[in-house]
């Protein structure tokens, strides 16, 4: 018994991977390049899931997300990897064509850059492989390609609102911790939070600089903005590390509790500060929701051939009086057993 | 021997004269910026600056030893992101002093500086070469140790490296002043310094002349691992955790601020008191478009303009000076 399984069930894999690959080559003839989903694979699944960086607490949500769903699911791997700086595009090109040269079952990733990975997403649909984007899609949108990812638009659109209920109807002057300019998800932050800010005219932005994605960049841009604004009143910070140097420029200048913060995302050290009162409000997304829905996506598309559609992930505001909340704990520290809806 | 007290002096010439040119544009730079700015010229923000140049700074003046043996470290800003990570681990995790952890991310930093040493005098590896390896080798072995994700939990203590005071002076400005001073004797009056020089300047005839050059080399690549250790452990003490993505293109500017500062990437020339001049004006360029609230953008445009100025009038100098006597 055991002898005939060890020969035959590499052959029953052969045998369904020629005919696999029979059936791409009948829909590649047929014209289609349809950018599978065609056909159905029932066999193993090997996908790669590629965050825009890896090193911040934000992508490691993401990673146990993807890998919930896929401990969910039937001989579906998780193939993990990532460049060590958002700002590095070449780095995720080079990357994720590696995958597709590899050969990957399905490649779900968040774009670094919206225009550059959009040949990318492309060339992946070419060879048949299926994409899914989480948090940051790409432009031109493949119409293949759905979209896991915040509403950052109207997320950041909201606070403004949160300095204002603040400051009161005195308002004052107010710095912006942008983290990349020229990448969508920041850009999109960026329009949001100012077209808030239309709406609360006695709120002025008096300074803008951007983190780079780096705390200790973060942390000197603040300390500086400090120090030519003496009178600032407000601050937010678009991502983890922008948060995180703002919080401690703040805390260093003995300025805590006098300045209003509000961040994005929920690392530990950030819910730490909302906790300390350094930190007054956090806009959380749910990256957990993100590798979930994405992989559960992708892989109902290839097993099933379903077309699947995209979705918007939500957003938590969390601050000191709602923090121990059971809704909003789900969220700041999501488990596969009790997944954050 | 008679001709060397003369050939020397031309040297100081030459360096004073290009320290001119580039304190010359500190200043410049701060009195423009004391007058565009009320807050510039105050106590807490020139502190501020100091603190900031810090990091690069200390770690510039290894590089400057580096530069001046026509060698370069371009692993400097993984290796001190690696050294952070493992200091901020060995006290969270082994409960380490704070003390005992900066010294052994010195040691860290040290032992990556070893291993770039023996591979350019053992292996006989091009300094870029051997350096490009161990920039990816530290940032590999960084992310590795951390799992990629940021150290956070250190004790409240370590805080004191990067942001404690003594009296009204930052700690970071205390230390780069010793760096600074000890960089300074070593290159001037001692053997590792004389010798930094002339390997620089020819490393076959420092050979035949008896310097045991592989051993000083080495030495000069551990000394620049030692210094970006301590660099990541201060960067790492200001944010009191350990960032793996730390010091990605630090080795840039810390190149920039050497080569600014005079030092020649051919070998044979640089000063320390030239690279902390190197190292300020950077660094007063980005706390001043911050001040002003110029775009960030102008900022890498404006440096990279001044490292070509640097290095045009440099060569421009060595052939009036250079060409004249020999």
């Amino acid at each position: 018994m055991k002898a005939r399984s060890i020969v035959w069930r590499p052959l029953a894999v052969a045998a369904l991977l020629s005919l696999a690959v029979a059936g791409c080559g009948e829909v590649k003839d047929s014209g289609g390049g349809g950018g599978g989903g065609a056909e159905k694979q029932s066999g193993p699944l090997r996908l790669a899931v590629v965050p825009k960086a890896v090193g911040f607490d934000f992508w490691n949500q993401v990673k146990t997300g993807a890998e919930c769903a896929a401990s969910k699911q039937k001989d579906v791997e998780v193939r993990w990897d990532g460049v060590t700086a958002e700002t590095d595009v070449t780095g995720q090109v080079n990357l994720l064509q590696n995958f597709i040269t590899q050969g990957v079952d399905g490649l779900v990733y968040a774009a670094t850059d919206a225009k550059v990975l959009s040949d990318v997403s492309k060339q992946a649909l070419q060879q048949d492989i299926p994409v899914v984007n989480i948090d940051s899609g790409t432009d031109p949108q493949p119409k293949e390609i759905p979209v896991f990812a915040t509403d950052n638009v109207a997320s950041a659109e909201k606070v403004a609102g949160l300095l204002s209920d603040k400051l009161g109807k005195a308002g004052g002057d107010i710095a912006f911790i942008p983290f990349q300019r020229g990448t969508t998800t920041n850009e999109q932050r960026a329009e949001g939070f100012k077209r808030g800010l239309k709406e609360h005219p006695e709120l002025k932005l008096v300074a803008e600089q951007a983190s780079q994605s780096d705390y200790d960049k973060a942390l000197q841009v603040t300390e500086d903005i400090l120090t030519a604004n003496p009178n600032l009143k407000g601050i937010f910070a678009a991502n983890e590390p922008g948060v995180l140097g703002a919080a401690e420029a703040v805390r260093q200048a003995k300025k805590s509790g006098k300045i209003t913060i509000v961040g994005w995302d929920a690392s530990p050290d950030e819910v730490k500060g909302v906790r300390d009162g350094v930190i007054d409000a956090l806009i959380v997304q749910n990256p957990f929701r993100m590798g979930f829905d994405g992989v559960n996506a992708i892989t109902k598309q290839l097993r099933e051939g379903t077309k699947p559609a995209s979705g918007d992930t939500g957003v938590t505001i969390v601050t000191k009086s709602n923090l121990d909340d059971p809704e909003v704990k789900a969220v700041l520290k999501p488990s596969c057993d009790d997944p954050p809806s | 021997m008679t001709t060397r007290p003369a050939a020397l002096s031309r040297e100081n010439l030459s360096d004073a004269i290009s320290q001119l040119a580039a304190g010359g544009a500190l200043i410049v730079v701060f009195i423009y910026l004391s007058l565009a700015s009320d807050r510039f010229l105050t106590g807490d923000n020139l502190f501020n600056v100091g603190q900031q140049t810090a990091v690069t700074a200390i770690i510039a003046i290894g590089m400057t030893l580096v530069i001046i043996t026509a060698g370069i470290d371009l692993s400097v800003g993984a290796v001190a992101a690696l050294s952070g990570v493992v200091g901020v681990k060995l006290m969270i995790e082994l409960g380490l002093p704070p003390n005992l952890a900066i010294v052994v991310g010195v040691l860290a930093g040290a032992l990556a500086g070893l291993v770039n040493g023996l591979l350019v005098t053992l292996a006989g590896l091009a300094p870029f070469i051997a350096t490009l390896g161990m920039m990816s080798v530290a940032r590999g072995l960084t992310l590795i140790v951390t799992g990629a994700a940021a150290v956070f939990g250190a004790p409240a203590d370590f805080r004191l490296l990067g942001q404690g005071e003594i009296g009204p002076v930052p700690i970071p400005v205390i230390a780069l002043v010793v760096v600074a001073i000890v960089g300074h004797l070593v290159l001037t009056r001692t053997r590792l310094g004389r010798y930094s020089y002339a390997i620089g300047s020819n490393p076959e005839a420092a050979r035949l002349s008896g310097i045991p050059v592989k051993r000083y080399l080495t030495a000069v690549y551990v000394i620049a691992g030692a210094l970006a250790g301590f660099g990541g452990m201060m960067a790492a003490s200001r944010v009191n955790s350990g960032q793996p993505n730390f010091g990605i293109g630090l080795e840039l500017d810390v190149i920039a601020a050497a080569v600014i500062g005079g030092a020649s990437l051919f070998g044979g020339r640089g000063t320390v008191v030239g690279t902390l001049i190197g190292g300020f004006l950077i660094a007063l360029i980005r706390n001043g478009s911050v001040l002003l609230n110029v775009n960030t953008f102008y900022q890498s445009v404006i440096i990279g303009v001044i490292i070509w100025l640097a290095v045009i009038f440099d060569q421009y100098r060595r052939r009036r000076l250079g060409g004249a006597g020999e």
